[in-house]
């Protein structure tokens, strides 16, 4: 497909010279020289440029206090948040830890117990589960609750 | 690459490596000085995406929150300014297809297009006015003219990003670019052809 010389010139013109390869601004000067239409082409291409550059549109003092502060905050925040994060994942990896540990000595106790009080084994095994398990229980209906307390807040307030 | 190219891209290099260690920290110091470094940039890029100043502002203000927030994904391997503009753009045009989910030009009333009013320089009464009306025929031009146009060009033009760049921020082919640049130009110049008398 031949292209027209004319088009291909007026886009590499509205590319901007930084954005042509040597080959493609020597071929649009070369262009340029024999034709006139082009050349004009360029030079209102260039005065608009140069208008362009001279709108200042600038932020004033105000908006770039405002937004540093917000970001300040917003960091503070953020970094409050992370610290929260990094101390519930210590409290789950310590919990892990502690359970695996003391669940054998635990289940010996609870064994022992049943013995003691002559109960059968399904029975101080039951209540061996809802010993182990209801401190993980009562944490998750701590964390629910203030869960929904905390959307509740926020909904009012974005309310 | 020759010595001074290889000097520059270093320095480059090692400024963009030191702001994604700021990023990366968190550092209020840095996004503050970064704030004040792109503050003219950015809004002018905002205003002209948007059309509005007020809303290029709430912007401005959610573009850097955005960047604090997501500062672990910058890659210092480019500018600073592309990413910024690239978050800036996202994040105005996620705002605005919520707010009226058709075209980004038609989401603008014409009543909210403002002009956009550059702060006095003063050299003198009559250069001053000339001045405004030189600025508000061009910024009405802009204005007048496609939004990926006018981001292609305000980009290219004003903000001097190389295409590659623009194809960045924008998620646009370098080719697509390159056409908005043309089209963009193209429907400019018969607009301004007064302005610049």
């Amino acid at each position: 497909m031949i292209r027209d010389p004319h088009q291909h010139a007026r886009e590499l013109i509205a590319c901007g010279a930084q954005g042509l390869t040597d080959s493609q601004q020597t071929g649009l000067r070369a262009h340029l020289d024999g034709c006139a239409s082009c050349c004009d082409y360029a030079a209102a291409a260039e005065q608009l440029v140069r208008s362009l550059r001279s709108v200042p549109v600038a932020a004033d003092l105000a908006l770039v206090r405002t937004t540093q502060t917000r970001v300040r905050i917003h960091a503070q925040q953020l970094r409050q948040r992370q610290e929260r994060l990094w101390l519930v994942w210590m409290s789950c990896i310590l919990v892990g830890l502690s359970a695996a540990i003391t669940t054998p000595f635990l289940w010996r106790g609870f064994q022992w117990l049943g013995e003691w009080a002559r109960v059968s084994s399904p029975v101080w095994q039951v209540g061996f589960m809802v010993f182990w398990i209801s401190p993980a229980l009562a944490a998750s209906l701590i964390f629910l609750a203030r869960g929904v307390h905390l959307t509740d807040t926020n909904e009012t307030s974005r309310g | 690459m020759n010595a001074a190219a290889c000097y520059f891209v270093n320095g480059m290099e090692s400024e963009t490596s030191a702001i994604a260690r700021g990023l990366r920290r968190r550092d209020p110091d840095v996004l503050d000085r970064l704030i004040e470094q792109y503050q003219h940039r950015l809004l002018r890029y905002l205003v002209y995406l948007t059309s509005n100043r007020e809303l290029a502002e709430d912007m401005f203000q959610e573009t850097w929150i955005r960047v604090l927030e997501r500062g672990h994904q910058y890659d210092p391997k480019y500018e600073f300014s592309t990413w910024l503009f690239s978050i800036a753009r996202h994040l105005t045009v996620d705002y605005l297809r919520k707010k009226r989910p058709a075209s980004l030009d038609g989401l603008l009333d014409e009543e909210e297009r403002v002009s956009l009013d550059p702060p006095d320089l003063r050299p003198s009464a009559l250069e001053l006015v000339a001045q405004q009306e030189q600025a508000e025929r061009i910024s009405a031009a802009l204005v007048g003219i496609a939004v990926e146009y006018r981001e292609a060009i305000v980009l290219r033009f004003q903000e001097g990003l190389a295409l590659e760049d623009i194809a960045a921020v924008t998620g646009a082919p370098l080719g697509t670019v390159k056409s908005r640049l043309y089209r963009g130009l193209n429907a400019l110049l018969p607009r301004l052809k007064g302005a610049q008398a």
